[in-house]
């Protein structure tokens, strides 16, 4: 019993709870109390950011963190602390950060925001959870945790448009939380639930009951996929755009989507292992499905004129780099899809902040009114440009670190004609990111002013709190680019995963 | 065995004496006394699961110390004495409510809720088919004075459930008749190790299986729950829907578990799977478009009872002990779930005076607590982990999953998952409605909503205890 | 034929007539009378059972007299209520109840509970 209660064994306990506690007090906090609601907010951003330096620190030296306590027959629930959750969980704590700054400043003076900001909170205590997971069952737990606690945010300015695209996500997430469910009892019952393990755990297995391993992993890359957002499972992302922009960005960037391609990380490489997907065929479909995906939400997003919409199935798309990535099964490709992980990351969140800037400071929300946007708002302009710069793939930003990493482990591993795929997904990114920085830069300001300009006798071009959380990121994306070569980047980070991964 | 005998008499003492007392107890007091009586039997229960842990094996009692065969015999197994627990607090928990918040009851709640408290333990005790019989009957009619509480218009709809009620009764006293003459025994040890699948006892067991699925609105004999269970007074709904229906299952159980010989209920274990199934889907069809809250509430019962039947019929079906857990689980995270989600209905429908689904626009605002309580007490009933719902459905799941040809099943419990968070969900998706809030008539009494969520978060704390209960249950499930 | 299977028989005919009325009948109080006659009808099964042996069956008297009395107060109730919910019917319009006097509110629904 005395082991239960090292620090080792209770720091991933209390990295959940770091946000888990002030997400149930703010709750509790009257609407009018901001100044107690901010505090809340910043400590527990602020503790949670301490321990997951801490972990950091400890797992790069080797220690293990794990706790466990029964749950099911064989199934404990277990939270363990290793390089690949540390990758999520950074990213989660960072951009954290900036979207609780962002979203104070965008919802200010609107109504119900102590509710707002508990679900956040729980949001991200359930997206923490997820990535400290170390068996399947505890990742479902989180995975539905995950569900409902972003339900709330999605339908919180409570429209009828808000209330109709919540039932879609809702439709959409409890199904696939049901089919993951499916998946993970499936294969609870064939080979029980171990620790994700480097390599996998179903090996010994493959000759009795290759079709049930086949089928569990078809339901569990169901049940994910709806949460990644992989075609033909995506319908729901460009409808929760109706949610509020910090909810967007965390939706795109770090919790929903990201959950859904961390649990197909797991799933292929600690779950089945590189080798057990390979010998069940299971791969090359998933990296068919990839391939569609990546392409059919690129010609999407071209024919969008809603910006926010046009970032959505960009997401879809970019998102689906991660997935090909794993399918590739080699270890180059690996590092590409992990990275990925924290590049599109920092970029999408990037992209999202800028374009509620914009909504918010001038009304702008299509295409066609962006002409001229950079003479009013530089800065977030050239924010909004680094995002959409590092999507299409452009040195030094952080996503051409990513295409090239895939690019080659594709090479690696005897399939060229993914590079083909890159180049035109990169191609069609250009497509339709370009015209959106072009109008913005070179375009014309309207003759007759902008519709609404809202922030305009303040000191920046907007509201500080919604500006500098985007410059926050923006430079996160150039820096990770640059500074790729060092071991703490999250590009050294990856490769340090994914030398244990494919170890043996 | 002694604290299972006072956990029982408590209740019964309680209710003879609260009827004796009438008008000189003021309702206080006797509201006071009933949840005092509870809380004693609670305790006393907590002792005889003590008991059998420590034993871990069934402890038997012939009463009046008769030999044999002629005894009536009380029977306390692990299974029992949960229960005995789980009815205990129910009616601490619900006569808690029905006190202290803001909408009282009448005395004659109390005198019943006793003596429906005391019914119930007589009912998990017995081991004796015809004593099973009288606390049936004993039941029946306290729950339909319960009903009939609610005021004039729920003497219709609780006339209807009475007649109901002794129709099933006599059917399954037909059951016990032929039973009898065909083994000379009523005792549910003696009869197991007797039975053969003749054709008196075939047609005993049918007769009595009717009885009971009618008696526990089992699809598809639970067209008078609804009406029933959507017309009593909030507190007694909550009793009736977490905890009376599930006394006919138990008497079913024990029949099928113990009493049938073998190769009957291999037989007749797949039709009530399917029943099961049926009632899974249509149950929740019915509450998806029912526009009244309490009704779909009292449909989602007739739902998730199917659960339970799925799990008798594939215990009987497949002969395997896990199914055993899995019945039980249900029925416990059931009625914790379903206290809350009428308990927390009845709150909302009186703050916001309305009944209908539609009027529960801007809930989440206007009755936050009661609301949040619904969505986590419906999230169990979804089986979202790691609720006790969904404790139940993993030990349901596991088998089904194990080999190829049981997979049907499986397809079946997605399908029920998929339905009750459509109903659920239902619910919850309108109370976000910002545009058209509906304005609450009154203030929201706080203590009745966080009396509603109590149960709600129990059911999820059952994960805590979740690998303690599957032993527990699977060690000595007979 | 023996006596046994005569009076045997003879019961299941009652509990049957009992069920049919049930089934056919939609007025409270003959379907209360109707399952009233399914039970005599099991009561005549059992004591028929009873009179199998010699001396006859004690136990099976006993669930009778048993049986009985859970009938007869069953019964008992079952006509309180059912005249009770007779005269609601029939006095609804005369007397207007809770219900009816708050349908005012939205959408012509209120909270019911009303107590007794």
């Amino acid at each position: 019993m005395s082991a239960l209660f090292t620090w080792t064994s209770l720091l991933p306990v209390l990295i959940i709870l770091s946000s888990l506690i002030p997400g149930l007090l703010i709750f509790a906090t009257p609407e009018h109390a901001r100044t107690r609601r901010t505090l809340l907010n910043m400590t527990g951003i602020a503790i949670k950011l301490i321990l997951v330096a801490l972990m950091l620190a400890g797992v790069s030296q080797g220690l293990t963190f794990r706790f466990e306590i029964p749950f099911l027959p064989s199934a404990p629930l277990v939270l363990h602390g290793d390089a690949l959750s540390l990758q999520f969980i950074a990213l989660s704590s960072i951009l954290w950060l900036a979207t609780t700054i962002y979203a104070i400043g965008y919802l200010e003076g609107s109504p119900l925001r102590s509710r707002f900001f508990g679900y956040f909170s729980l949001c991200v205590s359930a997206t923490v959870g997820l990535a400290l997971a170390g068996n399947l069952v505890t990742f479902l737990l989180f995975y539905e945790l995950l569900t409902l606690s972003t339900f709330p945010l999605v339908v919180h300015r409570g429209t009828p448009a808000a209330l109709k695209a919540g039932r879609v996500y809702l439709a959409y997430t409890l199904g696939g939380g049901t089919l993951l469910m499916m998946g993970v009892a499936l294969l609870h019952s064939l080979v029980t639930t171990p620790d994700f393990t480097a390599g996998g755990y179903v090996l010994a297995q493959i000759e009795d009951s290759s079709l049930g391993l086949q089928i569990a992993f078809i339901l569990m890359i169901a049940g994910l996929g709806v949460k990644a957002a992989l075609v033909p499972l995506h319908s729901w992302l460009p409808q929760a755009m109706v949610a509020p922009a910090p909810v967007s960005a965390l939706l795109h960037a770090v919790a929903v989507v990201k959950a859904g391609a961390f649990g197909i990380i797991r799933v292929v490489y600690d779950v089945y292992g590189v080798e057990a997907s390979a010998l069940l065929a299971l791969t090359q479909p998933l990296l068919w499905l990839a391939a569609v995906t990546m392409i059919y939400a690129s010609i999407r997003a071209l024919q969008q004129q809603d910006i926010k919409r046009r970032l959505a199935f960009s997401t879809v798309s970019q998102v689906s780099y991660i997935t090909l990535g794993v399918a590739l099964a080699g270890p180059i490709a690996a590092v590409g899809a992990i990275v990925h992980l924290v590049h599109q990351g920092l970029m999408k969140v990037t992209l999202f902040f800028c374009a509620g800037n914009f909504a918010e400071t001038l009304g702008i929300h299509k295409v066609q009114e962006m002409d001229g946007l950079g003479q009013r708002m530089p800065w977030t302009m050239a924010a909004f440009s680094v995002g959409a710069l590092g999507m299409i793939g452009v040195p030094p930003v952080a996503g051409f670190i990513s295409k090239i990493y895939l690019g080659m482990g594709a090479l690696e591993v005897g399939q060229p004609w993914v590079v083909l795929l890159l180049a035109g997904s990169a191609l069609l990114n250009a497509a339709y990111f370009l015209p959106l920085l072009y109008r913005g830069w070179f375009g014309k300001p309207p003759a007759d002013g902008w519709q609404q300009d809202n922030f305009k006798n303040h000191r920046f071009e907007t509201h500080w709190m919604l500006l500098m959380p985007a410059l926050f990121t923006a430079l996160l994306s150039l820096l990770v680019g640059i500074f790729a070569g060092s071991i703490l980047s999250p590009l050294g980070w990856s490769e340090f995963i994914v030398s244990r991964e494919f170890a043996q | 065995m002694t604290y299972a005998l006072v956990s029982l008499s408590i209740p019964l003492l309680s209710a003879l004496a609260l009827m004796l007392a009438g008008a000189r107890l003021s309702n206080r007091n006797a509201g006071i006394m009933a949840i005092v009586t509870s809380l004693l039997s609670l305790g006393a229960a907590w002792f005889c699961l003590l008991d059998v842990a420590a034993a871990n094996q069934s402890i038997l009692l012939n009463l009046g110390g008769w030999e044999n065969g002629l005894a009536i015999r009380l029977r306390l197994s692990p299974l029992s004495s949960l229960l005995l627990l789980f009815t205990a607090f129910m009616h601490v928990l619900i006569g808690i409510y029905a006190g202290f918040s803001r909408r009282g009851v009448s005395r004659d709640f109390w005198t019943l809720s006793s003596l429906l408290h005391g019914s119930l333990a007589a009912l998990w005790l017995s081991a004796d088919l015809f004593n099973l019989y009288i606390t049936l009957e004993l039941l029946g009619l306290t729950a339909v004075a319960m009903v009939a509480l609610a005021g004039k218009k729920a003497y219709k709809p609780a006339a209807n459930y009475l007649i109901l009620s002794l129709v099933a009764s006599l059917f399954y006293l037909l059951g016990v008749a032929l039973v009898y003459g065909r083994y000379g025994s009523l005792d549910v040890v003696l009869l197991g190790l007797q039975t053969q699948s003749d054709t008196t006892t075939r047609i005993a067991l049918l007769v009595m299986t009717a009885g009971l699925m009618l008696k526990a609105a089992l699809w598809p004999l639970h067209l008078w729950l609804p009406a029933a269970h959507a017309n009593a007074p909030t507190a007694v709904s909550a009793l009736l829907s977490g905890l009376v229906v599930k006394g006919p299952i138990f008497i079913l159980w024990l029949l099928w578990s113990e009493v049938a010989p073998v190769d009957l209920a291999q037989q007749i274990g797949p039709v009530l799977a399917v029943a099961g199934m049926i009632a899974l889907v249509a149950g929740g069809l019915s509450a998806m478009r029912s526009p009244y809250l309490k009704t779909l509430v009292a449909y989602s019962t007739v739902a998730q009872l199917g659960y339970a039947m799925m799990a008798l019929g594939l215990l009987m079906a497949w002969q395997l002990p896990q199914m055993h857990v899995a019945l039980w689980l249900f029925v416990i995270a059931h009625g914790l779930a379903k206290a809350t989600l009428f308990l927390a209905a009845g709150e909302m429908q009186t703050t916001l005076g309305t009944k209908r689904v539609s009027g529960l626009r801007g809930a989440t605002q206007t009755v936050p607590v009661a609301m949040f309580a619904f969505a986590v007490a419906g999230g169990s009933l979804i089986g979202l982990p790691p609720s006790g719902g969904f404790l139940a459905k993993w030990v349901l799941l596991e088998p089904m999953l194990s080999s190829p040809q049981n997979w049907p099943w499986a397809f079946g419990v997605l399908l029920g998952t998929l339905v009750s968070a459509a109903y659920i969900f239902r619910v919850v998706a309108i109370s976000f409605d910002r545009a058209r809030i509906n304005p609450p008539d009154v203030r929201p009494d706080r203590l009745g909503h966080w009396l509603a969520l109590l149960p709600a978060l129990m059911v999820w704390g059952m994960a805590l205890i979740g690998e303690w209960l599957i032993e527990f249950l699977s060690g000595g499930g007979v | 034929m023996s006596g046994l299977q005569l009076y045997l028989i003879l019961g299941a005919a009652v509990f049957l007539l009992g069920l049919h009325g049930l089934l056919m009948t939609t007025d409270s109080i003959r379907r209360l009378i109707a399952v009233n006659l399914m039970g005599a009808g099991i009561f005549l099964i059992m004591v028929a059972l009873a009179g199998r042996i010699s001396p006859p069956d004690p136990v099976l008297h006993a669930l009778v007299v048993t049986g009985l009395v859970v009938a007869i107060s069953a019964t008992a109730f079952a006509l309180r209520l059912i005249t009770a919910a007779a005269r609601v019917d029939s006095g609804q319009s005369a007397v207007p109840d809770k219900a009816s006097r708050l349908a005012s509110k939205s959408e012509s629904d209120v909270a019911e509970d009303s107590r007794p």
